[in-house]
């Protein structure tokens, strides 16, 4: 076990290694390449002032190195040993350090700080909507197998399948628009996390002379209700299926009918024997949902309005913002490896059948 | 049942190939007739898209003179659509006279001859005015002229008589967007974007993983692995990110999205052949096809891939579904194509910046795109259990 864990390990680098010099690659070969957006922001400018600005760029952003340097470099920055610098630039010998995601070219800012900012807000989205479809899935799953061709399967079927062809953008601007617009209803806020004033709320709600204030736990919740429901409408479909069809088979399972055989009641089978028993090939798939959900939240954020990853992603793209699309890449790969990994070692330790060596 | 019965029905399936019990049993299939059917409403809306809705009349009279503007003004893209379209027709009709195979071919040719003749001989006149014939008929410049029945076209602004962000009403049946043109004739003109995207993009990936995946099946050991580490990493790099990346350095370009939705949607093939060539490296008709010394390409392309094409066509249409999803999106987030109508950019004027939201323009558009994934899928969905008859009989 701890052998296949450190080999999947090791793999891990030369992927994303992959990964980023082809996003890199990507981008040095894009026309005009990543200082002609900086260039063209500044306007309208005389020949020799051109010069100069694309000069000044260049330099400060290495940008006249050859290709390959550049990448060299940016690599360096990032991984947490390398060829250190100190205070005044030069050179301190090779050894670990501060990974540097660099600077925003297009916010001036550091990349750590915005994403620093933005990771927890999707993180924060995922951590809420993965757990809320898998336990909505374990239990319609349940329930459709035990009322097994009876309306209640038959309905959370087809209104599961129904739910999982509906586009998210789709599923998005209707709920924008008819539940949070001026012409239908208003009831759910239309973008951002927060009200304007939120911060200044306390945390629980409260009744002061004023009237009644919500505070900023039942406001964040407010403002999350639409996101979460378009992230999670579309997966319950597949783990929903995939519950009902490992019930279905328990159910009929040697182990299932010896419990009966002692005089367990029906409950305690599908409660007590079953059921554990049925969580298994969920494991399998929670690698693939989570993926989907980083890139579901690309589409959320940007209908919403919340600033998370994917947000950044998309405002970074547009601006050809280099060091930001490479470090988001370079985050979301890991994290997404990451959890690949995961869940096999999860599969592994629930399985005692399943060995990886 | 008596012995010749058995025998007669046993016959009988044998006679049958399974590509041909597959599409019976496909074509039996409920959803995918429905699914079908709204595939080629929207391929016949493509195809005949500046035929349905066109602000240039059909034929027009001005002084004593007959004119058609509408076909002064098709495009080479219109030409090439049209003229494949009655290819696929004529190649249909002669399906009993001709293999597959020559048929696809001939059907390859004609397309392409025309794509160059088309690109080289048709053009399109360059400025065109749409008010004229508005104008010119209601001063009684133009005598008589017939429309389409959709009388705009979808880059039609109507700049005599703006109407940005107007109600469905009987002008414009399905309202107009925020540039004042009309929703129902960018939805139809939108169709071909849709369709092009699905099949070139699933094309170009199905491609690709099929020469990818062939060799890593066919070959197994260190070749196998070392190509498993390269396919894990393009599955590991997320496409959309990738897709936003290439799309906004490279420019919004219809043939460079479908190339790399295509680019990033193959490591799924190519996983699925593998598996099936693993299975089929070790069957007595590939053993006595490499005996025989059949060239490679012979023995993967010819012999082992009609064995294990089956699941790939699955995964097809739903990478069909996916690529249309994958382009609506990159619309939708403001990514797409400029001026060509798409149907997630028009989803994504329903919300204005400022709050208003034109229900129009959210219903007939993200309809569009559910009934058209929803097609491919139940089209999936029924060639799986075409293919797998073992699928439908699990409770």
């Amino acid at each position: 076990m701890v052998n296949y864990v450190i080999r999947r390990l090791l793999l891990i680098f030369p992927t994303l290694l992959g990964i980023t010099i082809l996003v890199f690659a990507v981008m040095a070969a894009a026309p005009g390449g990543v200082g002609a957006s900086l260039l063209s922001r500044s306007g309208d400018l005389r020949p020799e002032e051109r010069a100069a600005m694309e000069r000044y760029i260049n330099e400060r952003y290495g940008l006249d190195k050859p290709m390959p340097m550049q990448y060299l470099r940016w690599l360096n920055n990032v991984s947490p040993i390398g060829f250190r610098k100190d205070e005044n630039n030069e050179d301190a010998g090779f050894g670990f350090k501060v990974p540097d995601l660099g600077m925003s070219f297009a916010k001036n800012r550091p990349v750590t700080q915005l994403v620093a900012q933005a990771l927890p807000i999707t993180l924060l989205l995922n951590a809420l909507s993965v757990p809320l479809v898998f336990i909505l899935s374990i239990v319609m799953g349940v329930y459709t197998a035990r009322f097994r061709g009876q309306a209640l399967d038959v309905g959370i079927g087809t209104a599961n399948l129904a739910l999982w062809s509906i586009p998210t953008i789709w599923m998005g601007v209707l709920l924008i628009g008819l539940l949070a617009s001026e012409e239908y209803a208003r009831i759910f806020p239309t973008s951002g996390l927060e009200s304007l004033r939120a911060d200044r709320w306390t945390f629980l709600p409260v009744v002061t002379e004023q009237g009644w204030q919500r505070g900023y736990l039942l406001d964040v919740v407010w403002h999350l209700v639409l996101p979460i429901v378009c992230l999670t409408y579309t997966g319950f479909a597949v783990l929903t299926k995939l519950t009902r069809s490992a019930v279905l088979e328990n159910l009929q399972a040697d182990y299932a009918r010896t419990a009966r055989a002692k005089g367990a009641s029906e409950r305690t089978v599908l409660w007590y024997h079953v059921f554990r028993n049925s969580l298994l090939p969920l494991l399998t798939v929670a690698a693939s949902i989570l993926p989907g959900m980083l890139v579901g939240s690309v589409i959320v954020e940007s209908i919403f309005s919340i600033d998370g990853m994917g947000r950044l992603v998309v405002e970074a793209v547009q601006l050809r913002d280099r060091e930001v699309v490479l470090s988001i890449t370079l985050i979301t790969s890991l994290l997404t490896l990451l959890s690949y990994l995961i869940v096999d070692i999860c599969y592994a330790a629930a399985d005692p059948r399943v060995s990886f060596e | 049942m008596t012995e010749t019965a058995i025998t007669r029905a046993v016959e009988k399936v044998g006679e049958e190939s399974f590509s041909r019990r597959v599409t019976r049993d496909t074509l039996r299939n409920t959803g995918a007739k429905i699914g079908i059917a709204w595939v080629a409403t929207v391929a016949v809306l493509a195809v005949f898209a500046p035929f349905i809705a066109n602000s240039h009349p059909y034929l027009m009279r001005v002084e004593g003179m007959w004119s058609s503007p509408l076909l002064a003004h098709l495009s080479w893209a219109d030409v090439t659509m049209l003229v494949t379209f009655l290819a696929v027709v004529a190649a249909w009709r002669l399906r009993r006279r001709f293999g597959p195979g020559q048929l696809l071919v001939g059907v390859g040719v004609i397309s392409l001859v025309t794509l160059l003749a088309a690109q080289q001989l048709v053009q399109v006149p360059r400025a065109v005015i749409y008010d004229q014939y508005r104008v010119g008929l209601a001063e009684g410049g133009i005598e008589t002229a017939y429309f389409a029945p959709v009388p705009f076209s979808p880059t039609d602004r109507s700049r005599d008589n703006p109407a940005p962000l107007h109600e469905p009403d009987s002008v414009h049946w399905f309202g107009t967007d925020e540039d004042g043109a009309d929703v129902l004739s960018r939805m139809i003109h939108a169709c071909r974007i849709a369709l092009g995207i699905g099949l070139v993009a699933t094309g170009i990936a199905l491609a690709l993983g099929i020469v990818y995946g062939g060799i890593m099946g066919f070959f197994s050991g260190w070749l196998d692995i070392a190509m498993m580490r390269f396919l894990e990493i393009f599955e590991s790099i997320p496409s959309l990110f990738l897709l936003l990346t290439i799309v906004a350095f490279f420019g919004r370009n219809i043939y460079l999205i479908m190339v790399v939705i295509g680019l990033t949607s193959w490591p799924g093939y190519a996983r699925f052949l593998r598996a099936e060539f693993l299975k089929l490296r070790n069957q007595d008709y590939v053993q006595a096809a490499e005996a025989c010394g059949l060239p490679l390409a012979s023995i993967l392309f010819r012999h082992m891939l009609p064995n294990g094409v089956a699941p790939l066509l699955v995964a097809a249409s739903f990478g069909i579904a996916s690529a249309i999803l994958a382009e609506a999106t990159l619309s939708f987030l403001g990514l797409g194509l400029i001026d060509e109508p798409s149907w997630g950019a028009m989803l994504n004027q329903a919300v204005g910046p400022t709050g208003t939201f034109a229900l129009w323009l959210a219903t007939y558009p993200g309809l569009a795109i559910f009934f058209t994934v929803f097609a491919y899928n139940l089209i999936g969905e029924a060639l799986r259990d075409a293919i797998d008859p073992h699928l439908e009989q699990r409770p």
